[in-house]
């Protein structure tokens, strides 16, 4: 299809191999572990990749891998990632593709080997010198508070429920997928707005209750003088803003009451109102991060520390235990943050972990919003039960973290967290268990199961419910979800210009097995449907809708499976066992989620080291979960940044 | 290369006509006993021009959409019959293209440009373009001063979280269609209620005392926000001029509302006397269960804000980009949006794909009708505006980006001529239609986008 590649440019590709690569060696082939694995390369692999790969994988269409790009003597070394990538698929046998020319033993022996011969870089080392300070370099620090966040902050300091009616507008995703990336969070007038209603709302329900119903409220209560209204304003103003608060700040905030005051307010409505101010200021909408005079790389204040803390744990701002830390100065070695880290853990608001950083790994977030099952084909799904499933899948990635489960509990459990309804759709005795059907539905309970059909984030109702169409499953979906959210995997879209399937074959086609076996003909579609497909077929016993199901149309459901490597399985039990096989890949992937959550960024090449760190406290630590949050907290670049020089 | 947009400035106590929206001073006029006018310019003020942006996702069944002949006796095609009534008030437009969308993947580099017809930033988060600012916001630009809102952007859906790191974008771009700037998208309102009090509402009318005092405490933020600035790296000062920028904008609102006072009190109550013909069922959390009441909802509070003059540029999406939404309630649909515009050329999901453009095409008809029946003079508020309707990208299954899909309603005050298919031969940018677009609100361009010149036919034939 494509045409050799000419000569000239061959002959190209040499001259510049001799000059990227002949000249170094003579001075410093003893400092350079890659010149031997690039000579390697050259000879032996380049030969064997070109002839193999360069039919797809070469120019404009390569399809994120440019044997053209990424061969260029210095790419390899520094494309580690990408080069990752072709060898794991290599490896599974996913590349090349079924219906295209294999590697003959010999090949992938050499293949395999190159791969594995590749030298360390040792980044980890070098990460705080000159030149790695460019790590921060044009990436939002300063962000806003999300959606959640915001409200989460509201809660916390206000304690009144905001009305539901004050939508505040919702963001976007960047980064690593989540929408911490402050790149990715853009401030409009109608935020502006939604932030001045509700601040003005909430406020003026917190003095309506007065009393010790709240942070607000509390400090708002029994301000006659003066001195009271100061001293409210200020501490309200610190818990706000996470920070100890200037004078001058607070005289500010004092002219602003007067002004109310001189108006006609009473004082302590005038007080209220320097409340709403502190709630609309940037101090506390954003997560200021202010330069440091210092400049350079420089540890975050231990206020900054508090609040990156109770963001990544909690999706809130600091308490009054975390703020006394910090004022404290007790959040500077790594046994006091990790020992914060444990209480804030075992406190409800780190149900965050899974409603915020869990819904968002899963693709779950708007889960009620977005799955619309057809009500005529499954009139069984409702409001009611969309939310129960969403609160099932918030509780197993929550509990994995504040009961510190083994991780992999998350791909195959021996329990699952359900309610009375729940419990019931899956066909679960849960009586034995203390839930009853008449129990209200907000009583949940970890379930044993009998059986590993359930159990796990991919047999959750509602992962299967959202990677279906509204009417019929989709192994397509499914598979894709699969890979791309457990095994972190890459499935690009379908090449433009695939031929549609063959109408007179489709037609004959009875099932979406064959449908889908006819696809899978195409080598161009074989490269992805052949990993993904069979993943999807595995899953069939669950309908659009979650529920388990032997038969279809009077068929009896056929959920074998066989992946390009070779390995088969049949329903989502051995799915399971062959993906727990895989877990290597499941764990950096899930590793890599919960840290770019946590820092609101892209990872970039550096960020590799704690997530290496991170699979390694695992491995010693029988795999528990909150060994990743440990390593994540205490880590090198969730505890320090990069400032510019003060007079550049 | 765009130039940037001066900062609007503030209005100081002008005069009768000047930043009174256009019903007040025409209330003024009906008035007219009254001998003094204090200088108001003469004669009847003429009906002011809006512009209203209408997006759906997803593209089109082209066969079925773009009518076969030419000109001003072309048939309508079957997606485009519920227009049948209104066959002299609109223009087809066909065969335009928006040339910066033919790379990138098939939906985010599509749309978040749907408006701006420049390149869209490939990018997962950081460094987030949509090539330009979108034409909605430029004309907003020149006229929202003369509004108590500059413009208004409304959607149904929350933003689309999530990054797709397969095609490389964020998912924020299917989100998107109203640019401030080429970094800047615009949060668009989805909720009915939030809608409605920031129309219609009391907190920014002059009789409460609550604007007043929001002016102190947003005079205070302001200030917060410019110490704040100081102590920032360049990337995160950004984001703070985005904040001071947006409470700029509110104080803008505050003083819009309370100054002029006897004016702006007569306005109100014939703003109010309006609004309250209208029966808008909003329900108590604001957003209906039904979408199709969803979109009631906030295309009728569009066309009220048009006929209360309270702005005079909006842009609607009727769903994000790769919708999903479940189209079931209509016979013959069984399944989501995105799913059958990949109809593969099958006829089961052609069919379906094209009940539900057609279905949308009945929603514009609907708001089209609302808009005739408002009379202005002697126009109606239909005549006084220029309404685009269409979508990102062409054939759902291609996702190509030429021969767009585009309807364009009104007569744009006297300057359009509708009642034609007009069909674009070569590579003509849409851009041109927006250059246009632009010219008839005396915004002084040599292009928008990537505009060659300005599309004549909208005039005559």
């Amino acid at each position: 299809m494509f045409p050799a590649m000419p000569l000239a440019c061959f002959l190209f590709r040499c001259v510049v191999f001799a000059a990227c690569v002949a000249a170094p060696i003579l001075s410093i082939a003893d400092d350079d572990p890659f010149a031997a694995w690039r000579k390697e390369y050259e000879t032996a692999i380049y030969p064997i990749l070109d002839q193999a790969c360069s039919e797809c994988h070469r120019g404009a269409d390569a399809e994120g891998f440019d044997l053209e790009q990424f061969g260029a003597s210095e790419k390899l070394q520094k494309n580690a990632t990408v080069w990752e990538e072709v060898a794991k698929r290599v490896r599974l046998n996913e590349m090349p593709p079924e219906g295209s020319p294999q590697l003959n033993d010999e090949q992938k022996a050499l293949v395999h080997r190159w791969f594995d011969s590749r030298p360390d870089d040792n980044e980890c080392e070098r990460l705080a010198n000159e030149e790695t300070q460019a790590w921060y370099r044009g990436v939002v620090m300063s962000r806003r508070l999300t959606r959640t966040e915001y409200l989460n902050a509201i809660r916390d300091l206000v304690g009144m429920p905001v009305d539901e009616s004050l939508q505040v507008p919702s963001d976007g995703s960047g980064g690593e997928g989540f929408d911490t990336a402050g790149d990715a969070l853009f401030t409009s007038a109608l935020h502006i707005e939604q932030y001045l209603a509700v601040s003005n709302q909430v406020i003026t329900d917190a003095l309506n209750a007065g009393g010790q119903s709240s942070l607000a409220g509390g400090l708002l209560t029994n301000i006659t003088s003066e001195a009271d209204a100061r001293e409210a304003i200020n501490q309200f103003a610190r818990r706000a803003w996470r920070r100890p608060v200037d004078g001058s700040e607070v005289d500010r905030l004092m002219t602003l009451m007067n002004a109310s005051q001189q108006s006609g307010m009473p004082i302590r409505e005038a007080t209220a109102y320097a409340f709403k101010a502190i709630l609309v200021s940037p101090n506390f909408l954003f997560v200021v991060e202010t330069e440091s005079e210092a400049g350079g790389v420089q540890p975050l204040t231990p206020h900054q520390m508090a609040t990156r803390l109770a963001l990544f744990l909690w999706s809130s701002i600091p308490d009054e235990t975390l703020m006394l830390a910090a004022d404290a100065n007790e959040l500077a070695t790594d046994e006091q943050i990790i020992s914060q880290m444990h209480r804030m853990l075992a406190d409800d608001r780190s149900r965050a972990l899974g409603e915020n950083f869990g819904l968002q790994w899963l693709g779950l977030s708007q889960f009620e919003g977005e799955s619309k099952p057809d009500t005529t084909l499954f009139p069984d799904f409702d409001e009611r039960l969309a939310e129960d499933m969403r609160e099932e899948a918030v509780r197993t990635v929550w509990n994995v973290f504040r009961d510190d489960r083994p991780m992999m509990e998350l791909i195959d459990a021996d329990s699952i967290h359900a309610n009375s309804t729940l419990a019931s759709y899956y066909g679960l005795d849960a009586s034995e268990q203390g839930l009853t059907q008449t129990d209200d539905s907000e009583t949940w309970k970890r379930i044993p199961l009998s059986d590993r059909r359930r159990g796990g984030v991919i047999t959750l109702a509602a992962v299967l419910t959202r990677s279906s169409y509204g009417h019929r499953t989709s192994p397509v979906l499914r598979g894709r979800w699969v890979l791309e959210e457990v095994l972190g995997g890459r499935v690009p879209p379908p090449p433009p210009g695939v031929p549609a399937l063959e109408e007179a074959e489709a037609d004959h086609a009875a099932t979406l097995r064959e449908q889908l076996e006819i696809h899978r003909k195409d080598p161009q579609c074989a490269a992805c449907h052949n990993r993904m497909d069979p993943i999807g077929f595995g899953l069939e016993n669950f309908d659009a809708i979650g529920r388990w199901r032997t038969e279809q149309d009077g068929q009896s459901i056929d959920s074998s499976g066989k992946l390009p490597s070779g390995e088969t399985f049949s329903g989502p039990e051995e799915l399971k066992q062959l993906l727990l096989r895989r877990s290597g890949e499941f764990k950096k992937h899930f590793v890599k989620k919960l840290y770019g959550f946590a820092l609101g960024r892209s990872l970039n090449k550096f960020d590799k080291c704690v997530v290496d760190e991170s699979l390694e406290a695992l491995d010693a630590n029988d795999q528990r979960a909150t060994v990743i949050l440990e390593t994540i907290v205490t880590s090198y670049p969730f505890r320090n940044r990069y400032f510019k020089p003060a007079n550049p | 290369m765009q130039k940037p947009i001066p900062r609007r400035r503030f209005l100081r106590g002008s005069g009768v006509l000047l930043g009174l929206p256009w019903m007040a001073s025409m209330a003024e006029t009906m008035a007219a006993a009254k001998p003094d006018a204090s200088g108001s310019q003469n004669g009847d003020p003429q009906p002011p021009l809006r512009t209203a942006f209408l997006y759906f996702p997803n593209g089109v069944w082209e066969k079925d959409w773009v009518p076969e002949s030419e000109g001003t006796d072309y048939e309508l095609s079957p997606s485009l019959e519920p227009l049948a009534d209104l066959k002299d008030d609109f223009l087809v437009l066909s065969g335009l293209d928006k040339k910066h969308s033919h790379g990138g993947d098939g939906h985010y580099a599509k749309t978040a440009n749907y408006l701006t017809g420049m390149p869209v930033a490939k990018t997962t988060g950081k460094d987030i373009s949509s090539g330009g600012i979108s034409i909605d916001q430029l004309i907003a630009a020149k006229v929202g001063d003369q509004t108590p809102l500059p413009s208004l952007e409304l959607g149904i859906d929350p933003v689309i979280s999530g990054i797709d790191s397969n095609v490389g974008y964020t998912r924020l771009y299917g989100s998107h269609i109203s640019w401030q700037s080429p970094t800047r998208p615009i949060a668009k309102a989805i909720n009915p209620r939030v809608v409605y009090e920031r129309l219609f509402g009391k907190r920014m009318k002059t009789s409460t005392p609550e604007a007043k005092s929001y002016q102190n405490l947003l005079d205070y933020v302001l200030e917060d926000a410019r110490l704040v600035r100081g102590k920032l790296s360049r990337d995160d000062q950004f984001k703070m001029d985005e904040y001071l920028d947006s409470v700029r904008e509110v104080e803008k609102r505050i003083e819009f509302a309370t100054r002029d006072q006897s004016h702006r009190e007569r306005y109100e109550a014939e703003r109010d006397r309006i609004v309250s013909g209208h029966a808008l069922e909003i329900p108590e959390t604001g957003t209906p269960g039904d979408f199709r009441q969803h979109i009631d909802l906030m295309l009728d509070m569009m066309v009220l804000a048009f006929q209360t003059d309270s702005t005079r540029v909006a842009s609607f999406m009727f769903a994000n980009d790769v919708s999903g939404r479940s189209f079931s309630f209509l016979d013959g649909v069984h399944g989501g949006h995105h799913e059958l515009s990949h109809h593969e050329n099958k006829e089961e999901k052609i069919s379906q794909y094209q009940l539900i453009n057609r279905w949308h095409t009945e929603q514009f008809a609907r708001m089209l009708r609302k808009m005739k029946a408002v009379k202005e003079g002697e126009s109606t508020l239909l005549d006084n505006s220029m309404i685009m309707f269409g979508s990102s990208f062409s054939d759902g299954n291609r996702h190509d980006p030429d021969n767009l899909p585009l309807l364009l309603a009104g007569r744009g005050g006297g300057t359009i001529q509708p009642g034609r298919h007009i069909a674009a031969k070569g590579q003509v940018p849409v851009c041109n239609l927006y250059l246009s677009m632009a010219k008839r609100y005396g915004l002084d361009l040599e292009r928008f986008g990537d505009s060659e010149a300005e599309l004549t036919e909208l005039a005559d034939a």
